[in-house]
């Protein structure tokens, strides 16, 4: 009896997959438990496991194509077998791309399976190729123009000679060696540096380079290195945000590293806790008394939370991943420590709950530069959240200790990049010198 | 204020200037000798007049060859250079009556620049202050004459392209050292008229930069025709009359009555005040781009003053590219299709890619190549002459990359070569070129075909 395999909807918000890597091609053996494909979502990457033994019948994508979640990814069975009740003669022979807007909701999958690979039907639309009158193919023989690339001005979109004139109108006349070479290479001039402008073998080369040939490459964007850039775009495009920068004495913060170090090399501390976590510990207890930083701005009204919802940016080989500590105004300095470690490992394993990446999730996000030595920057608002933190390197600043003594103190850069139409640059200023306040006073009850 | 101040009234200065008037532009010009420069005073136009009067006393002289008989055939050396004179005094005038016409301002004196005023450029000339929103420097080039050890004390022995044409009585003897295209002008007059010539040049061939193959030919001809030369051949010192060098490892010696220095042209970029304006500086001359801009805005340079590619006619197109683009038509100056013409007697003419430079910089081309008398006029008017055509082509897609010929009047049709490369023509398309019947010409044609 045959399995149809379907790709799982990982998490409420996911509609379609990317397809990294089919592991077990047509006609392949597989045991229950194999590998038979890895997908990821916009930011997570899972594979999946065969539910059977047997063999695969079908597999209907390749690598690299973007299904729709809960449609048929392969059948497996035993050789021989025929599958095709399983898919249902009524599935439209759709691109999976165009099933993608409507499929949000769980579809049955017998229904949903598509019976023609996506690759096939895209082929069938390109084989509509418009018709080139004769003249026009004339002309642009001799002009070196590839006519079947105009859009026809005739009737049914035919190719007419003067489509071919109008594009030899604006491009420069060119030689006879470069019509040749033109011709060949499928190459057009852009300007002309010959005789009166006229375009010669070396204008139609600009672009490549006779040693490194060009000098670039066009890769294909990640899922999601497309899902980042078009958060990131939206968020400056749809906010009105803007960055205060303010340091805060690190000199306590600095003592008690200290401290913890000695108790982990005492083995009195099992659990290491950074800087990071110190600045996010104070950032907690600051949003305590600034709810109003606490907030998501939803454009008819502000979601203020009971709770923190921490989110940490998080620097993976996949792209930059903000997972959430649910409730991290419930946890003390160990556990928020823990937390902390275990979202970001998941993430750079690529094993984080997909319900933990969504902005959504998290009610304020702090993304630490401070480590590679960053003294200042604006970091970019996860919309809806109202603000994020950007915590920069220590630096020694000059700082009056009374009595006109002026030493070199240790300084912790702050910078709140805050959504100006949730908060007032006051509020956001209290807050940001508040953030700075709990790290100038914190407290661990660890020691 | 001037739209355009041009410094050096040689083909680079008076062409531009002559443009850039007939396009409405308000034009000062600045000489401090007589129009025409180098070219039409030193150089092109005063040699090519004494070696027409060589040839045609050649022509005479051998007119036997064509049942021609002449009796008592002689010249008058005084007459020669008289005529010269003639011909360069009337180029000058017509080309200060050009200036006229085109409404250019000429200011005959040293013009010096003086730097930029925030009323623009300022070059002062016989005490006054010129202004101007561009300028143009074109004030050429100089024959170089190296430090040779004697060479300062042989005094007037010594000679220049400047100085041979001053020359009023004809020596019996010369010696040249540095045989390219001025030195073997030269040498061909001087042999022409009965002098004995030697030429000593440092490289293998003479004729440095042209075909190979050619050079050698025109060298063979000259040598049956009574030149000595002397190649490899470097030149230690000069004693008086005695120019002493060395080759294969041994010390010789030549001597002749006069001796011609030319062993190239060096760029005038002192004495006028460009180090006023920081203008860059290559070690040729003054640093341009492809529209003869200098690193200084508002600030070009044409001609020889560039230290490259010093002919005449490469310093009026670069005048004129600068005019163009002053002049809001986009225009960039090309070196890949600009003839050389050497007017011995034979005539070597050439452009584009010769084989040496073709296969140095890796270029793959087919070649053909011809004897001039495949050409019928050539036969008729050539008795006894040789002479050759050489084309080479892409391999590729056959385009024309440079065609070179020995033999007269190839000065008078390498143009049509010219035209072949500027526009990139391939055989194909000068296969259905229609040439004259009878001519010289045909042998381009016939070249073709033999591909």
């Amino acid at each position: 009896m045959a399995v149809v395999v379907i790709l799982p909807k990982q998490g409420q918000s996911v509609e379609s997959c990317i397809i990294t890597e089919i592991k077990k091609k047509k006609g392949d053996t597989v045991k229950k438990g194999d590998i038979l494909f890895s997908y990821e979502t916009d930011k997570a990457s899972f594979e999946e496991e065969s539910p059977t033994d047997g063999v695969v019948l079908e597999c209907f994508y390749n690598d690299g194509d973007e299904v729709t979640v809960l449609l048929s990814m392969m059948v497996i069975g035993q050789p021989g077998e025929d599958f095709a009740s399983f898919l249902g003669n009524s599935a439209p022979a759709a691109p999976a791309v165009e099933v993608a807007a409507s499929a949000s909701d769980a579809t049955p999958i017998v229904e949903a399976a598509p019976v023609a690979p996506a690759a096939v039907v895209a082929s069938a639309v390109k084989e509509t190729a418009s018709f080139v009158s004769p003249r026009a193919k004339n002309l642009a023989a001799t002009e070196a123009i590839d006519a079947a690339q105009l859009a026809g001005s005739g009737p049914n979109g035919r190719v007419i000679e003067k489509d071919v004139q109008a594009v030899l109108e604006k491009r420069p006349k060119l030689t006879p060696l470069g019509k040749k070479i033109a011709a060949e290479e499928g190459i057009q001039p852009t300007s002309g540096s010959g005789l009166a402008g006229m375009a010669k073998s070396n204008d139609l080369v600009p672009l490549v380079n006779a040693v490194y040939n060009v000098d670039f490459e066009d890769k294909k964007l990640t899922n999601m290195r497309k899902l980042i850039a078009k958060a990131m775009h939206s968020s400056l495009q749809n906010s009105a945000q803007l960055t205060h920068h303010l340091g805060a004495d690190a000199r306590r913060m600095m003592e008690l590293r200290k401290k913890i170090k000695k108790a982990m090399d005492a083995g009195t501390l099992t659990t290491n806790i950074t800087l990071n976590d110190m600045v996010c510990f104070a950032v907690i207890k600051a949003l305590k008394k600034f709810p109003n930083v606490n907030s998501h701005f939803l454009g008819e009204n502000i979601r203020l939370f009971n709770k923190v919802h921490l989110g940490l940016a998080v620097d993976t080989d996949r792209g930059l991943m903000v997972p959430a500590v649910r409730n991290a105004d419930d946890l003390s300095i160990l556990g928020l420590a823990n937390q902390l470690k275990e979202v970001a490992g998941a993430c750079r394993k690529g094993a984080i709950a997909p319900e933990l990446l969504s902005a959504e999730a998290a009610t304020f996000t702090v993304s630490n530069l401070g480590a590679y030595g960053v003294e200042m920057f604006t970091p970019v608002i996860n919309l809806p959240q109202s603000a994020i933190l950007g915590v920069n390197t220590i630096v020694p600043r000059p700082k009056d200790l009374g009595d006109g003594v002026y030493a070199f103190v240790p300084y912790i850069g702050l910078s709140l990049t805050y959504d100006h139409r949730s908060l007032d640059g006051g509020e956001a200023t209290r807050f940001l010198k508040q953030i700075a306040v709990e790290i100038e006073n914190l407290e661990l009850d660890i020691f | 204020m001037f739209d355009l101040m041009i410094i050096g009234g040689g083909p680079a200065g008076y062409v531009a200037a002559e443009r850039a008037g007939h396009k409405g532009l308000n034009v000062v010009l600045f000489e401090k000798n007589k129009m025409g420069g180098v070219c039409l005073n030193e150089g092109c136009i005063p040699t090519k007049t004494l070696l027409y009067s060589a040839k045609t006393y050649e022509n005479a002289l051998h007119g036997d060859k064509y049942g021609v008989y002449g009796d008592n055939i002689r010249f008058d050396f005084g007459k020669i250079a008289a005529r010269k004179d003639k011909v360069v005094r009337k180029l000058v005038a017509g080309v200060e009556s050009k200036m006229k016409l085109h409404h250019v301002t000429v200011v005959k004196g040293e013009a010096v620049i003086q730097g930029r005023s925030p009323k623009g450029l300022e070059v002062t000339c016989n005490g006054e202050s010129y202004l101007g929103a561009n300028l143009l420097i074109c004030t050429g080039s100089e024959a170089f004459v190296p430090p040779i050890p004697g060479i300062a004390e042989a005094g007037d022995i010594i000679l220049t392209n400047r100085e041979i044409l001053a020359l009023k009585e004809q020596p019996t003897s010369m010696v040249i050292i540095g045989g390219g295209v001025i030195g073997m002008e030269f040498a061909s007059f001087y042999n022409s008229l009965g002098t004995k010539v030697t030429v000593v040049e440092m490289l293998p061939e003479i004729l440095g930069g042209l075909d190979f193959e050619i050079s050698a030919m025109l060298r063979d001809i000259y040598a049956k025709k009574g030149i000595t030369y002397h190649l490899n051949a470097k030149v230690v010192k000069v004693e008086g009359t005695s120019v002493i060098f060395e080759k294969d490892g041994a010390t010789e010696s030549v001597s002749g009555e006069k001796i011609l220095v030319s062993v190239g042209r060096r760029a005038v970029t002192k004495g006028f005040g460009l180090e006023n304006l920081s203008v860059e500086l290559t070690r040729g001359g003054i640093k341009v781009d492809e529209k003869m801009r200098t690193n200084v805005p508002g600030v070009y340079a044409a001609g020889d003053v560039t230290g490259f590619s010093l002919l005449a006619h490469t310093a009026s197109r670069e005048g004129e590219v600068v005019v163009n683009n002053l002049t809001g038509r986009t225009d960039v100056m090309r070196y890949d299709a600009i003839p050389g013409v050497v007017y011995t007697n034979p005539e070597v003419a050439g452009v584009g890619l010769t084989e040496e430079v073709a296969k140095a910089k890796g270029i793959a081309y087919k070649v053909a190549k011809l004897p001039m008398a495949y050409a019928g006029r050539f036969v008729a008017e050539n008795e006894g002459g040789s002479g050759l055509c050489k084309v080479l082509i892409g391999e590729k897609y056959g385009e024309v990359l440079g065609v070179h010929m020995l033999g007269n009047p190839c000065s008078e049709m390498i143009y049509g070569a010219c035209m072949a490369i500027e526009q990139e023509m391939t055989l194909a398309e000068m296969q259905e070129v229609v040439f004259p019947h009878p001519t010289v010409s045909e042998i381009f044609k016939e070249t073709i075909f033999a591909f």
